[in-house]
């Protein structure tokens, strides 16, 4: 096991990373930047090692940074969390290279699944159905001609990371030429590479994915499915497990082709495969993510795992362990992401001191959260402050829960999206489950909330 | 070695020749036109990568709303303290994390000019060169010889000539 850890990333996943560790016995290092300085992971830190200013190119994202604070610290392992470089092949093999571990899949595991358009066919071969989709786009003609071949309309999306950054649906050559642009520069401003493709859009689709948990040995569970349906532009803003859309036989189905696919083509650790699902209840697998995800409280709240001890443990060189029938997974949990943004103005990220923050609690409530009272919110980086997460036997007690929990939940001094998640806990679609991933953008958010205070 | 790995160092050694001459050069241009931090190309199992000093680039634009109006961190922060900016200057400040070592003839006393090396940090074994921020005198080092230092941690002060 690793005797010391290099938190490689910011925000509540730090905090989230530093618990993991603090539970296992290993020290852990927190790498900040210059603007997080005051932040509650560097707070509670054994150690912090300020890595460069507040621009992520030259800190979160920059390899060399974090590498030379892991070896001037003394850490034998470095986890990335999610984003910034968490699912970059050069900086996992970096990070090998001087004889340290990456905490996620290996390098060349990494590589393996680095691709889009190759995973697809990857796992396609193993059994997974898969979404029409285009390889890399080299320029605007190439991604006409491909948009053509697969039909309108379609999804561009940038090949590097996730979190709906850079991807935007089309439904016209001319639409597609105007988004490309933007597309290109948000990407490259997110990931550091512009480079997109394109993906059959499916209308009214729900997004549902599965979480899978390989050790190297090729032992694997899958530790079910995950249903992120509301979203906003590609964003996702709430997730429960289990998806409310499907039954337990599709279930079963989804799951188990999940867990077979990525063990043959020889995945290794913790990973999560999205798949798209159609009004027909036909599953398309759309790509994988090789890193914890923020919504992996959902699953631990199910399954009573820790996944980031686990990937911990799993990057340590441990077997699994366990089995498919270890996994109980039990009762129902939702998880509502708490962003700084404005819902009423285009979802406008917000910067700012929070005057006073008061976490819920009581049974079955969860809140992974980096926010204090007096906390100032940097401009730089992702306006996430924290998750809610709520659990119940079943989804109408998780429901019922998590309107107390979020009217306890006191984030002032700064604008919130706290409004969309009460509006979404009182609207017919979302209560009675039927909702696809066009909820909020079919009637804007604005709308949305206008719509609920009616 | 046998003749095979004969051939096989000689020809990797051709590849390093060619990819210096004829990769590296339009690399390094790209990279100067460029914003990127870093540049990397693969081609047949080789992989060249450029990167540019840490130290070189401008501050972090603001890409969100904010409620108030914040300074822009001046370039040479010390690691803690918030005094007045005057009281920073002649703080020279780590220009990134990794361990740090004196330029030889440098030392208590020395006249620098405004940009002079002082010294470099080393990280990964890419030297980042420590410089002076403004004309004066060394008045001494904050850290020795092959200490570990973080990003903007206070490495010497320079006091300027009245």
């Amino acid at each position: 096991m690793f005797s010391k850890i290099l938190i490689a990333n910011r925000g509540e996943i730090a905090l989230r990373i530093q618990r993991a560790c603090r539970k296992m016995g290993i020290a852990s290092v927190v790498a900040y930047s210059e603007a997080d300085r005051e932040s509650r992971a560097v707070q509670l830190a054994d150690e912090a090692v300020c890595i460069g200013p507040a621009e992520s190119r030259r800190s979160y994202l920059s390899a060399s940074a974090l590498l030379s604070a892991a070896l001037v610290a003394g850490c034998d392992a470095v986890h990335p969390g999610y984003g910034f470089l968490s699912e970059d092949d050069t900086f996992a093999e970096m990070v090998r290279a001087h004889g340290l571990t990456f905490i996620g899949p290996p390098p060349e595991v990494l590589e393996r699944f680095a691709s889009k358009a190759g995973t697809r066919t990857l796992l396609g071969k193993h059994g997974l159905p898969t979404i029409p989709g285009s390889g890399m786009l080299r320029d605007d003609a190439h991604a006409l001609a491909e948009a053509d071949r697969i039909g309108y309309p379609v999804l561009i999306k940038p090949s590097a990371g996730g979190g709906g950054k850079g991807m935007r649906m089309v439904r016209s050559p001319r639409e597609l030429q105007q988004a490309m642009t933007i597309c290109r520069s948000e990407a490259m401003a997110a990931f550091h590479d512009d480079s997109l493709y394109l993906e059959k859009w499916l209308e009214d689709n729900r997004h549902v994915e599965v979480q899978v948990v390989v050790d190297r040995y090729g032992n694997g569970v899958h530790v079910g499915e995950r249903d992120c349906s509301v979203q906003r532009r590609h964003q996702k803003v709430l997730e429960e497990a289990r998806s409310p859309a499907m039954t337990d036989g599709q279930r079963e189905a989804l799951c188990e082709a999940a867990i077979h696919a990525v063990v043959a083509a020889g995945y290794e650790n913790l990973g999560t495969l999205e798949f798209l699902l159609d009004r027909d209840g036909n599953f398309f697998f759309i790509e994988i993510n090789c890193r914890i995800q923020v919504e992996h409280p959902v699953t631990e709240m199910l399954s009573g795992m820790d996944l980031v001890a686990e990937q911990i443990r799993i990057a340590a060189g441990e077997p699994l362990g366990y089995g498919q029938q270890d996994v109980v997974l039990n009762g129902h949990a939702l998880e509502f992401r708490i962003n700084a943004e404005d819902t009423a103005h285009d979802f406008r990220p917000q910067a700012g001191i929070v005057e006073r923050y008061v976490a819920p609690g009581g049974p079955f409530v969860r809140m992974d959260s980096h926010l204090y009272s007096g906390y100032e919110v940097p401009p730089y980086y992702d306006s996430m402050l924290g998750k809610l997460i709520v659990w119940g036997r079943d989804r109408n007690e998780a429901i019922a829960r998590s309107r107390d929990a979020i009217d306890e939940l006191v984030v002032d001094g700064i604008v919130t999206n706290i409004p969309l998640h009460r509006a979404l806990l009182d609207h017919d679609t979302f209560l009675h489950g039927e909702f696809t991933t066009n909820l909020l953008d079919r009637v804007g958010s604005a709308a949305f909330l206008r719509e609920a205070a009616a | 070695m046998t003749d095979e790995q004969l051939e096989q160092t000689a020809q990797a050694r051709a590849t390093i020749a060619r990819l210096a001459d004829e990769v590296v050069p339009i690399l390094i241009e790209r990279l100067a036109k460029s914003d990127l931090g870093e540049l990397e190309v693969r081609e047949n199992g080789w992989r060249v990568r450029l990167r540019r000093p840490l130290a070189d680039g401008a501050a972090a634009a603001a890409p969100v709303a904010h409620s108030s109006q914040r300074q822009p961190h001046p370039v040479m922060a010390p690691a803690s303290s918030g005094g007045p900016r005057e009281a920073l200057r002649g703080v020279v400040a780590s220009p990134a994390v990794g361990y740090f070592a004196p330029r030889i003839g440098v030392e208590v006393g020395s006249k620098l000019r405004s940009g002079d090396p002082l010294g470099y940090v080393d990280v990964l074994g890419v030297r980042q060169e420590v410089v002076s921020p403004i004309d004066g005198a060394l008045r001494g080092f904050e850290v020795e010889s092959g200490q570990a230092v973080e990003y903007g941690q206070p490495i010497a002060r320079v006091e300027a000539e009245a």
